[in-house]
C-alpha cells in the first residue's frame, strides 16, 4: 500500500484514453486503473451513524479537532479542551486551527481524502453542503439518549442545526444582524441615534440626513449583503429558502434593488467604488470603523473587534423594520465526522464544551453568545469588555422579540451569496438597472440551488 | 555628465517609484491599531515598535520557529531542485535519446495544469504513500521537489544550457569522454548561472508558498511563515493588521540576504569559469 | 555557432517501451548516449510516473464527472461531455473570465518583460551597490500574493490612495481605481509589471552567459551601442528571451494568487477581475463542483498547449542556440 505507484498502473490508461467515452466496459477499466490507489480509501471514507465498537473506556485516544479563528480563539479553545483532558486524562487532542482562509478548502481536501478530523468548525454557509453529502455524523440519537444535552439551548438554536431530520452540527455561539453606529459622529453633530424598529423608509431618510449634516455618508448600502436582505424578506412575510426553493420573486429582489437606489439617489449612502471596498472588506475595516459611512451591517457580536480598530464609540440597533423579523443564528457549529472512529468521545467532547460550566467560561463569548441558556447568563454577568456588554445586552433584549429561525441554507448558498453582491453592484455602479439585475440574480440564484 | 550617472539617476527614479509600496508598508507597521484604520498616510503620526513586538510573540508558538521550519523546507526544495532539475535538463539538453521529444513535450504539459484541481487527487496520493499523517510532515512538500516536478526549472535549465557552447562537448567527447564526464566537467562549471537562478526562485517561492503548505501542515508548531502570516488576519473575527505587516516585512529580510548574496554568484559566475565562445 | 550532429528522428511512440534498449547501434556511442539520456532523466522520470502523471490523468477523469470534491473518488458519476458542454454553451462566466484573462496576459506580459529587460540591461554593468539595486528591484516579487500585498495594492489604487495624489500633482483627476469595474483589472495589471523581478533576474543571468569576447569583437569591427545590442545582446540573449516569453505568457494566464487576494477571492467588483484560474477555484472549492473545475482546467490545458506551440514555432524563426538545433 505504500509503494509508488509503478508505471505500469498508469500505461494502459493513456493507452485507452482516447477510446474512453466509447463505453461503460472501457470507461470502468480507466477508472479502475486511476482509482487503484484512491479506492482504497473508500473504506475509511464512509462511516455510519452507529456508535463506536465497545471498547476499553480507558485506552489512551487522540481526538482531531479543526476550527478557524485568530489567536484569541486557539489561546480558549486549547485551554477548554484542556480541561477536557484533565476530567479524562485518556484523552489528548491534536489540534489544528487558522484563519477563514483556505480553511473551508483545506477541511474538503481533507474530507475528500478521507481524513476529515474528528471534530471540525462548520457556519451555516457550508453545514447543508456537508450534511447533504453524509460527512456529518447525524447526532439525534445522541441528542436523545441523553449522551448530547441540548435541554438548555434555545430551540430555535438547535433547530438551526437541523438538515434533512437530521441534527448536523451543534450550534457554538449565538449571533444576531447588528446594525453599528458610529455614536460619536452623531453627538457631535447633535443627530439622533438610529433605534430597533424605525422602518426601513425612516432609517433611509435618518442616513440622508446624516449625510447631508455631518457629510459622512449616513450608511453602507447593504444591498449586497445577504443578511440585510434576508432579514427585510423576512419582514416582508417571505424567506431566503423555503424548503428546497428560494423563498423569493424575481420581483422582491428588484424591490429590494429600487430600495437602495433611491437611498443612493438622495445621498444616504457612499458612492459604488465605496460601497464596494465595504461590501468585500474584512472586519477591521468596515466602513463605519474607517469613517467612510455612518452605519455598517454586521454581525451584533463583531461589536468588540469593530472598537478596537477606531477611537469612537459605537452603538448597535437591530436591522430596520420588525426585530422579530431577525433570529437566533447559530455563528458556527462544531460537527463530528461520520467517518470517525472515535464518535461517542467526539460528541461527548462537544457535550462538555456546550455545558460544563467551566469549560464554557473559559469559550466565553469569543464564538458568540453561549448556546446553552444558563452558561450564557452566568457568562454574561462576568464579561468585562464594555462593548460586549452591550453587544449582549441588545442581543439578550432582541432575544426576546426573536421569531423562529429559518431553515438552515441550502447547498449553493455560497453562491446565491456571492451573486447577490455581483447583481447589487451591478446596480450600484450604474450598469443594470434594478429589474435586470434582479432578473438575472433569481436565475442564476435558482440555478445555484439547483431549482428546476 | 558621465553614462554610469545618468544610469544610477534613471535607476533610482525607477526605484523610488517600485518602492514606494513597501515604504507605506513599513510605515504602516509602526503605526497603532487605530491608526492604521484610520491613518493612510506613509508615516505614522506617533511611531511605535509594538507591533514587531506583539506580532513575534502572538502564538503559542514564537514566529522565530516558523522561520526556521520555512528556511528547513526551502533549503531542502533548493537542494532538490538544484539536483534533480539539473540532471533531466542535461539529458534534454544535450543528450540525444530516444523520445526525447516526446518527454520533453510531456515535461511542458506538465506545467500547464492549473494546480488547484490537483491538489485533492494529490492529497489522496500522498496519503496513500504514507507521507501524510506520519512523523514528519514535510514529506509532501519536499520529496516532489528531488524528482523534478518542478518542470519550470528543468525548461529553465534545458534553455540555459543550450546556450553553452557545443564545441566543449565535441572536444571533450573526441577525447573519449563518456557523457557523465562531459556533465560533471563541462556542464557543471558552466551552468552556476541557471543553477543560482534555480536556487534563488525555488527559494524565494518555496518561502512564499502558502497553499500546499496550508494543506499539508496541521500543527502549529510545523507552520512556515505564509502560513503563519494568514493566521493575523480572520476575517470574520479578529484581524491584526499591524502586526501581520510587521511579520510580513521581517520575513523579506532572509530571502532579500539571500537574493544578495546569490546574485553576486550570478556575476561571477561567468568570469571564473572562463568561457570561450 | 557551433554546428551539432542533427538529433536521431523519434522512433514513433509506442514502438519502444521507454527503456533504454535499442536494437541499432549496439554498444555503439548512441546506444550509450541512449543509456545515458535515460539515466539522467530518471528522476524525472520517477516524478512524472509517481507524483505527477497520477493526480494529473485522475483530475482528467474527474472532469467526465459531478464530482464534488468532498467524496472519495469512486462516489462519483460519470456525466460524460456534460461538463464541457455546459461550459462552451451555458457558462457565461467561463467566457467573460477567458475575456478577462487574455485581455490582462496581452497587455501585462509584453510590459513586464519589457520592464525586467530593460532594468536587467540598466543592471548589468558593474558599478557601486549594483547588488543591492538588483535586490531592490526584487524586493517587491519577494512579496508573492500575501495578504499584506492586497491591503498594500488596495491602498496605492484606492479613491483617496497614493496613485491619485500622483495624479493630484499633476492636476490629473484620478478614479477608485482598484473599487472600480473599469479600472480593477488594471491594477492587476500594474501588480504584475510590478513584480518584474523574476524574469529580471532570469535576464540578467543570461547577460552574464554572453561571452565578452563578443562585445569586444563588435566593438572592434565599429559597432556603437546599440548595433551591439542588435547582433549581439538579442540573439545571444534569445533563448532566455524566449524562455521568459513562454513561462511569462504561461504565467499570465494562469495568473491567481493577485486576482485572488486583490479581489478577497471574488474576482469582483463585479467579476472585473475573475481571472480564469480564479473562476476555477470558485467553481472547484467555494461551490463545490471539482469535476466542472477539473474540466475548465483541461480546456486550460488544451489553449495553453496550443498557444506554447505557436510560440515554439516561431521561435525557429528568431532563437539562436548554441547547439545549433531549432527546437
Amino acid at each position: 500500500m505504500h509503494r509508488a505507484p509503478s508505471p505500469r498502473a498508469v500505461e494502459p490508461t493513456t493507452r485507452h484514453h482516447r477510446t474512453a467515452f466509447s463505453g461503460p466496459g472501457l470507461r470502468r477499466r480507466l477508472l479502475a486503473a486511476l482509482v487503484t490507489i484512491p479506492l482504497a480509501l473508500a473504506a475509511a471514507a464512509c462511516g455510519d451513524d452507529g456508535g463506536d465498537s465497545a471498547s476499553d473506556p480507558n485506552k489512551p485516544v487522540e481526538l482531531s479537532i479543526f476550527w478557524w479563528g485568530a489567536e484569541g480563539r486557539a489561546k480558549l479553545t486549547e485551554d477548554a479542551l484542556a480541561l477536557y483532558t484533565k476530567k479524562h486524562p485518556n484523552v489528548t487532542f491534536k489540534k489544528t486551527w487558522q484563519a477563514n482562509q483556505g480553511y473551508f478548502d483545506k477541511l474538503a481536501t481533507l474530507t475528500a481524502g478521507g481524513d476529515a478530523p474528528d471534530i471540525f468548525q462548520i457556519d451555516d454557509n457550508y453545514l447543508t453542503e456537508y450534511a447533504s453529502r453524509n460527512v456529518t455524523l447525524d447526532l439525534t440519537s445522541y441528542k436523545d439518549g441523553g449522551k448530547l444535552d441540548l435541554s438548555k439551548f434555545p430551540s430555535s438554536l438547535v433547530n438551526y442545526g437541523i438538515v434533512d431530520g437530521k441534527l448536523a452540527g451543534v450550534a457554538f455561539g449565538e449571533n444576531t444582524q447588528g446594525l453599528v453606529y458610529n455614536k460619536t459622529l452623531l453627538d457631535k453633530n447633535k443627530l439622533p441615534a438610529p433605534t430597533t424598529g424605525m422602518t426601513w423608509a425612516d432609517f433611509i431618510t435618518w442616513a440622508e440626513n446624516v449625510s447631508k449634516t455631518a457629510k459622512v455618508p449616513g450608511t453602507q448600502d447593504p444591498s449586497a449583503d445577504y443578511k440585510a436582505f434576508w432579514v427585510w424578506l423576512r419582514q416582508q412575510g417571505k424567506d431566503l429558502y423555503k424548503d428546497k426553493a428560494l423563498g423569493f420573486t424575481e420581483q422582491d429582489v428588484a424591490a429590494w434593488f429600487e430600495l437602495w437606489k433611491g437611498a443612493r439617489d438622495r445621498g444616504a449612502t457612499p458612492t459604488a467604488d465605496v460601497i464596494h471596498e465595504g461590501n468585500v472588506t474584512d472586519i477591521s475595516k468596515q466602513l463605519v470603523v474607517t469613517g467612510k459611512a455612518g452605519t455598517s451591517w454586521v454581525w451584533a457580536n463583531q461589536m468588540p473587534e469593530l472598537k478596537k480598530n477606531t477611537k469612537d464609540e459605537l452603538g448597535v440597533v437591530a436591522y430596520p423594520g420588525d426585530p422579530s423579523a431577525q433570529w437566533a443564528r447559530a455563528s458556527m457549529y462544531f460537527s463530528v465526522f461520520r467517518g470517525s472512529d472515535k464518535k461517542d468521545i467526539a460528541v461527548d467532547v462537544i457535550n462538555f464544551l456546550s455545558n460544563d460550566p467551566e469549560a464554557a467560561a473559559v469559550l466565553g463569548t469569543d464564538r458568540g453568545l453561549p448556546s446553552n441558556l444558563d452558561i450564557r447568563k452566568a457568562v454574561a454577568s462576568t464579561v468585562s469588555d464594555a462593548n460586549m456588554k452591550v453587544a449582549i445586552e441588545v442581543q439578550t433584549e432582541l432575544g426576546a422579540k426573536f421569531g423562529a429561525s429559518p431553515q438552515v441554507p441550502l447547498k449553493g448558498h455560497s453562491k446565491v451569496r456571492a451573486e447577490l453582491i455581483k447583481a447589487a453592484e451591478e446596480v450600484q455602479f450604474g450598469r443594470q438597472s434594478p429589474a435586470e439585475a434582479a432578473k438575472a440574480y433569481f436565475a442564476i440564484a435558482q440555478a445555484a440551488i439547483g431549482q428546476a | 555628465m558621465s553614462r554610469r550617472f545618468w544610469r544610477v539617476v534613471v535607476l533610482v527614479l525607477i526605484l523610488a517609484v517600485v518602492l514606494y509600496p513597501l515604504l507605506w508598508m513599513l510605515g504602516t507597521s509602526f503605526k497603532s491599531r487605530e491608526e492604521i484604520a484610520t491613518n493612510i498616510g506613509l508615516w505614522p503620526e506617533v511611531f511605535t515598535p509594538a507591533n514587531f513586538r506583539e506580532g513575534w510573540q502572538n502564538f503559542d508558538v514564537s514566529f522565530g520557529r516558523f522561520f526556521a521550519n520555512s528556511a528547513m523546507v526551502a533549503l531542502l526544495t533548493v537542494v532538490g531542485n538544484a539536483i534533480s532539475c539539473l540532471l533531466a535538463a542535461y539529458a534534454f539538453a544535450r543528450l540525444r535519446f530516444r523520445l526525447r521529444k516526446v518527454w520533453f513535450a510531456v515535461m511542458i504539459g506538465t506545467l500547464l495544469l492549473p494546480g488547484h484541481v490537483l491538489i485533492i487527487p494529490q492529497y489522496v496520493l500522498f496519503k496513500q504513500l504514507g507521507w501524510v499523517g506520519g512523523d514528519w510532515p514535510y514529506l509532501p512538500l519536499l520529496v516532489p521537489q528531488f524528482l523534478a516536478t518542478e518542470a519550470f526549472f528543468v525548461f529553465l535549465m534545458v534553455q540555459f544550457m543550450r546556450g553553452i557552447p557545443y564545441e566543449l562537448d565535441e572536444a571533450a567527447k573526441i577525447d573519449g569522454a563518456s557523457p557523465y564526464t562531459v556533465f560533471a566537467h563541462v556542464i557543471v562549471p558552466l551552468s552556476r548561472p541557471a543553477l543560482v537562478t534555480t536556487a534563488i526562485f525555488s527559494f524565494i517561492w518555496t518561502w512564499n508558498d502558502f497553499f500546499r503548505q496550508l494543506v499539508f501542515l496541521s500543527d502549529l508548531q510545523d507552520y512556515t511563515v505564509p502560513v503563519a502570516l494568514t493566521l493575523f488576519i480572520d476575517s470574520t473575527s479578529e484581524s491584526a493588521v499591524g502586526p501581520m505587516f510587521a511579520m510580513s516585512l521581517l520575513s523579506l529580510v532572509p530571502v532579500f540576504l539571500f537574493f544578495v548574496a546569490f546574485q553576486r554568484l550570478l556575476v561571477e559566475g561567468i568570469n571564473t569559469s572562463g568561457i570561450k565562445g | 555557432m557551433a554546428i551539432s550532429t542533427a538529433p536521431p528522428a523519434a522512433p514513433p511512440a509506442g514502438s519502444a517501451s521507454p527503456g533504454p534498449a535499442s536494437r541499432r547501434g549496439r554498444g555503439g556511442p548512441r546506444r550509450r548516449e541512449n543509456i545515458a539520456g535515460y539515466v539522467f532523466l530518471s528522476p524525472w522520470l520517477l516524478g512524472l510516473m509517481g507524483i505527477t502523471a497520477v493526480p494529473m490523468l485522475l483530475s482528467l477523469y474527474l472532469s467526465f464527472t459531478n464530482y464534488d470534491a468532498l467524496s472519495d473518488f469512486s462516489a462519483v458519476e460519470w456525466i460524460g461531455l456534460d461538463n464541457y458542454r455546459e461550459m462552451f454553451t451555458a457558462d457565461a462566466s467561463f467566457w467573460h473570465a477567458v475575456r478577462v484573462t487574455v485581455t490582462f496576459a496581452l497587455v501585462a506580459v509584453p510590459l513586464k518583460l519589457a520592464a525586467a529587460l530593460g532594468v536587467a540591461l540598466l543592471l548589468n554593468r558593474a558599478f557601486r551597490g549594483v547588488g543591492l539595486f538588483r535586490g531592490l528591484f526584487y524586493l517587491p516579487s519577494l512579496l508573492g500574493g500575501s495578504v499584506a500585498l492586497a491591503i498594500v495594492w488596495v491602498n496605492m489604487f484606492n479613491r483617496d490612495g497614493a496613485f491619485n495624489s500622483l495624479l493630484g500633482l499633476f492636476g490629473i483627476e484620478g478614479a477608485p481605481w482598484v473599487n472600480d469595474p473599469r479600472f480593477a483589472l488594471e491594477t492587476l495589471m500594474a501588480l504584475a509589471i510590478w513584480q518584474f523581478g523574476a524574469p529580471m533576474v532570469i535576464f540578467l543571468a543570461g547577460l552574464k552567459q554572453i561571452p565578452v569576447e563578443l562585445y569586444e569583437a563588435a566593438s572592434v569591427d565599429g559597432a556603437g551601442p546599440w548595433r551591439q545590442f542588435r547582433a549581439v545582446t538579442l540573439p545571444m540573449l534569445s533563448p532566455v528571451i524566449f524562455f521568459n516569453l513562454v513561462l511569462e505568457t504561461i504565467n499570465g494566464f494562469q495568473g491567481f494568487t493577485s486576482a485572488f487576494v486583490l479581489s478577497n477571492g471574488t474576482g469582483g467588483p463585479v467579476d472585473s477581475t475573475l481571472m480564469y484560474t480564479l473562476n476555477l477555484y470558485i467553481k472547484g472549492f467555494t461551490e463545490l463542483r471539482m469535476g466542472y473545475a477539473s474540466a475548465l482546467a483541461w480546456v486550460f490545458l488544451v489553449a495553453i498547449a496550443l498557444i506554447t506551440v505557436v510560440l515554439f514555432s516561431t521561435g525557429r524563426f528568431w532563437v539562436h542556440y548554441a547547439d545549433g538545433e531549432d527546437r
